[in-house]
């Protein structure tokens, strides 16, 4: 470590290009890990927020809520049979409009039981709980940038349906659209208005806990990841981006490795001198592998801060959302390719012959 | 107990070239005691070099041994050779060979081995070698004369057995050339070393004790 850290010093003019290229290597790594974690936020945010364990949905939806069907006294049913706090979950797409306005919204609605355990905590304003208002509704924030706020009225446009917003919950999305938390009733006026032989029927039951030995004929119990991967379009989003966020680190320690084997060919009398005096391979390995972990743990760490200092300022509708805990396994994941890729530098320095030392007739 | 730190013996040694093989080194003996300062000299492409990689078990020998402070490494595993170079062989070279990153001070500390060896210290070395004032200094930004004397206090720092010398002087003028052999000169008798030192320069020969003069690949005493 002391002669790494004494050589890197030495020659910091030489290196700094090199760390140039890869903390821009790593930002672009942390931007796209920050985007495909907001991207894929804003398909699931609704589902991940919710402290929901399982669900059950009829088998024929293929894990796929919003075409579920159960009937409607099944909840009665279960709860007969199953100690787990359970309640209802029926998600609609649909359109808004602000009193007053002709623009429609796209929205999300999640019809809930206002007290149950998928209500969402508020970041302004009052729950569906508390609030004292008919026809409650609670936005997505990103509703806040279309210039709605608490005490308005917007009006679902098919039915004519008029809510009360009451309060705002954050980063609640479904398949890229923003969420808004109504309650049971109103779903079900707005779904009799539109179609007057509506028979009630519900998309899904949302358990806490797994729960115990169901009649499942004609029901599927499906966890809450499975729910979550098979929201349409998530599965092939997310898996394109990491593939490139991989290629990306794999790239990244490869261009450390080659930079690092091309100064090491340069050095190669150095080695030889080195071995001569009787430095072993191990303490040479030592310092290679010391040199490449500083020069990328330096380079991932000057990534980070640029990248959690850039998502600070970012605007709020950007699908940006960068996980510490995916920063941290990208980095560790640079380091360590980028210290296996020392190893063809280790290799070379293997083969020099400190023979080479004596004499001295090829300087 | 013979003071005898340096032993060749019958050490023979040829190369491949164009037309079959050259013989370089052919059944050459040769003892260095502790305190004794032999200078090797002979025409270019003698085989001097290959002589000190032998000895320096850079090289190994087609036949003979090489016995330093009493240990035959020859049948050694590279690695432990390695090892042993660093303890026990004193290296200086035809250019000073120091690693351009490190300060005088390191030079010497991080190549010391202080689990082994403890008793000679940096900071004596570099006032006996009149250095004390470069402790700070990279190489480059040192002269000649003052690194080769980095270099040799390298070579010392570890109180090696023997101290082997390719051509010491070839990168410096005259008079910093007659210095630096005194300052061998004066470590190898101080700190009571087998040194052996390959040099072309005539007029340093006076130094040492002995001048063994190889040619045809034999060693004969002058
Ligand atoms: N690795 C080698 N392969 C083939 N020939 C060599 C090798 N090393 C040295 N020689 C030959 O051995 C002879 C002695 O070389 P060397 O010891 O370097 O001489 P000196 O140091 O006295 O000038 C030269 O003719 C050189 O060409
Ligand atoms: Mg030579």
């Amino acid at each position: 470590m002391k002669f790494a850290l004494r050589e890197l010093l030495y020659g910091k003019k030489k290196y700094i290009l090199i760390e140039l290229l890869l903390v821009l290597l790593m930002f672009m790594v942390l931007f796209l890990c920050g985007l495909v974690e907001g991207l894929g936020r804003a398909v699931t945010s609704a589902i991940d927020n919710r402290v929901a364990d399982y669900y059950i949905l009829s088998d024929s939806a293929e894990k796929l809520i919003t075409v579920s069907e159960l009937p409607d006294g099944i909840i009665n049913e279960v709860r007969e049979k199953t100690n787990s706090e359970v309640t209802t979950l029926d998600i609609q797409r649909m359109y808004l409009q602000k009193q007053g306005e002709e623009r429609k919204l796209n929205v999300i609605y999640f019809a809930i039981d206002a007290n149950s355990f998928l209500a969402p905590s508020v970041i302004e304003g009052k729950t569906l709980e508390y609030s004292d208002k008919d026809n409650p509704i609670v936005l997505d924030d990103d509703f806040m940038a279309e210039d709605i706020h608490v005490g308005d009225i917007i009006i679902d446009s098919a039915s004519g349906f008029e809510f009360n917003v009451v309060g705002f919950a954050k980063d609640e999305m479904y398949g890229h659209v923003s969420v808004g938390f109504i309650t049971r009733d109103s779903y079900t006026q707005i779904r009799t208005r539109l179609n007057p032989q509506y028979g009630t029927t519900i998309h899904a039951l949302a358990f806490k806990g797994k729960p115990d030995d169901l009649d499942m004929d004609g029901k599927e119990l499906v966890k809450k990841q499975d729910i979550i991967d098979n929201i349409p379009s998530y599965r092939a989003e997310h898996l394109t981006i990491t593939m490139i966020i991989y290629v990306l680190v794999i790239v990244s320690a490869i261009v450390i490795g080659v930079f690092y084997y091309i100064m090491t060919i340069q050095k190669r009398r150095q080695f030889g001198v080195m071995k001569a005096v009787g430095f072993g391979m191990g303490k040479l390995s030592a310092i290679v592998v010391s040199e490449v972990s500083l020069l990328s743990v330096f380079a991932a760490v000057v990534a980070n801060i640029f990248t959690f200092a850039m998502s600070a300022v970012i605007p709020q509708k950007m699908p940006f959302h960068l996980l510490p805990a995916d920063a941290v396994s990208v980095s560790a994941g640079f380091v360590l390719i980028s210290i296996v890729s020392s190893l063809i530098s280790i290799i070379h320095i293997s083969r020099v012959d400190p023979i080479q030392a004596i004499g001295g007739n090829d300087e | 107990m013979s003071d005898i730190l340096l032993q060749l013996n019958n050490v023979t040694k040829s190369f491949a070239d164009g037309n079959g093989t050259q013989t370089v080194l052919d059944d050459i003996s040769l003892a260095v005691k502790a305190g004794e300062f032999v200078a090797i000299v002979g025409p270019s492409g003698s085989g001097k070099s290959t002589l000190l990689s032998i000895a320096g078990l850079l090289l190994s020998p087609d036949s003979g041994d090489v016995i330093i402070g009493g240990n035959t490494m020859l049948n050694s595993k590279s690695n432990i050779r390695t090892a042993f170079r660093r303890k026990h062989i004193g290296f200086i070279f035809q250019t000073h060979q120091l690693l351009p990153y490190l300060k005088t001070k390191d030079q010497l500390l991080l190549f010391q081995d202080k689990e082994y060896n403890d008793s000679v210290t940096a900071n004596d070395l570099l006032e006996d070698l009149g250095i004390l004032e470069c402790a700070n200094k990279y190489p480059a930004n040192m002269s000649g004369g003052e690194r080769q004397r980095v270099a040799i206090a390298r070579a010392f720092i570890n109180d090696p057995d023997i101290i082997l010398a390719d051509e010491p002087t070839a990168s410096l003028d005259a008079t910093r050339g007659r210095y630096v052999v005194e300052l061998i000169r004066n470590q190898t008798k101080k700190r009571g070393k087998a040194a052996l030192m390959v040099t072309h320069d005539e007029r340093v020969l006076d130094l040492t004790d002995r001048v063994l003069h190889l040619t045809d690949g034999k060693l004969r005493s002058m």
